[in-house]
């Protein structure tokens, strides 16, 4: 490219480098779209209270024994579940009653993967 | 009032989050930062509005990460660049701003005709080089402050405003320019 093209380039956009663009109460709407302080502040302690609890619910866990009686807890869900479900084998195959197996793989998949994923994320742990 | 600097403003936003202060700011720079979305999305004015004021509210939210070793006004085009090439990125396809973009111009000024001109022109570049071109033609900035603005390295603006000129000095000699 020679120096006669780079001056036409140069012209071409002299005129775009002069516009000024006019507010026409663009500052205005901006203005007033800010989030404000205050729900900043109340969001910020709010995650912090959060973090604070989690922290504190965390250490009382450990520090009185939570562990053995967790483990109890879904160790009896465990197999109260799998009893449901041989029950429901048992007795599907010899009643009438009508058991889709889409519809239990969505209310599993629901229970499981959804509901735990919506509590969370309302907790902040997935943005 | 009298104007005050902009590090001056900005230390009155970040300390006491002093909106009049930023609403000076917004007004001295709202006409760079809608030129630069202007152009990057081929004119389209509503499109270019709303990027313009996301890269406020942005400004606005992180206003206290700004350390002064740039200027202010480098600072907001490289927040702007940032939330231009997110825009593309959740649009996927560049070619969504490419090509709808110019059938939407909404230039203010003037001189309509000569606008759509330089959107039509700019429409013959790559989104990188449209960037540095318009960077350093448009707004005047110089190719040490173009790398800053878009994080690529100076060796890299060079060469994409080499070809973007030679792609420009093609498409205007074709169009009846530089006789």
């Amino acid at each position: 490219m020679d120096d006669k093209d780079k001056i036409m380039i140069e012209e071409f956009f002299k005129q775009a480098a002069k516009q000024q663009i006019e507010d026409n109460g663009f500052t205005e709407r901006v203005l007033m779209n800010l989030p404000d302080r205050e729900v900043e502040e109340a969001r910020r302690l709010s995650r912090l209270w959060t973090l604070f609890c989690l922290a504190v619910g965390s250490m009382l866990f450990f520090l009185l024994g939570g562990w053995p009686v967790l483990k109890d807890l879904l160790q009896g869900g465990f197999h109260m579940l799998v009893s449901a479900f041989e029950v429901l084998l048992v007795t599907a195959t010899t009643t009438e009653i009508p058991v889709n197996p889409w519809a239990l793989l969505l209310t599993l998949g629901f229970v499981i993967v959804f509901l735990p994923y919506q509590i969370a994320r309302k907790l902040y742990v997935i943005q | 009032m009298a104007e005050l600097s902009d590090i001056a403003l900005v230390t009155q936003v970040a300390v006491f989050r002093n909106k009049k202060a930023f609403d000076q700011l917004v007004r001295k720079y709202q006409s760079p930062v809608r030129r630069f979305f202007l152009n990057q999305t081929g004119g389209d004015g509503q499109l270019s509005d709303d990027l313009a004021q996301e890269t406020f509210i942005k400004a606005y939210t992180n206003i206290t990460k700004f350390r002064g070793v740039a200027s202010f006004s480098t600072w907001l085009m490289r927040i702007a660049y940032n939330v231009f090439y997110d825009e593309i990125r959740s649009r996927k396809q560049t070619e969504d701003i490419d090509t709808t973009a110019i059938k939407n111009t909404k230039m203010s000024g003037s001189d309509t005709g000569m606008n759509m001109d330089i959107q039509t022109a700019l429409a013959q570049l790559k989104p990188d080089e449209r960037t540095c071109i318009t960077l350093q033609l448009i707004d005047g900035y110089p190719i040490d402050q173009i790398s800053k603005i878009t994080g690529m390295n100076e060796n890299t603006v060079k060469s994409h405003l080499k070809r973007g000129k030679d792609k420009l000095a093609i498409y205007l000699k074709e169009n009846g320019y530089g006789r």
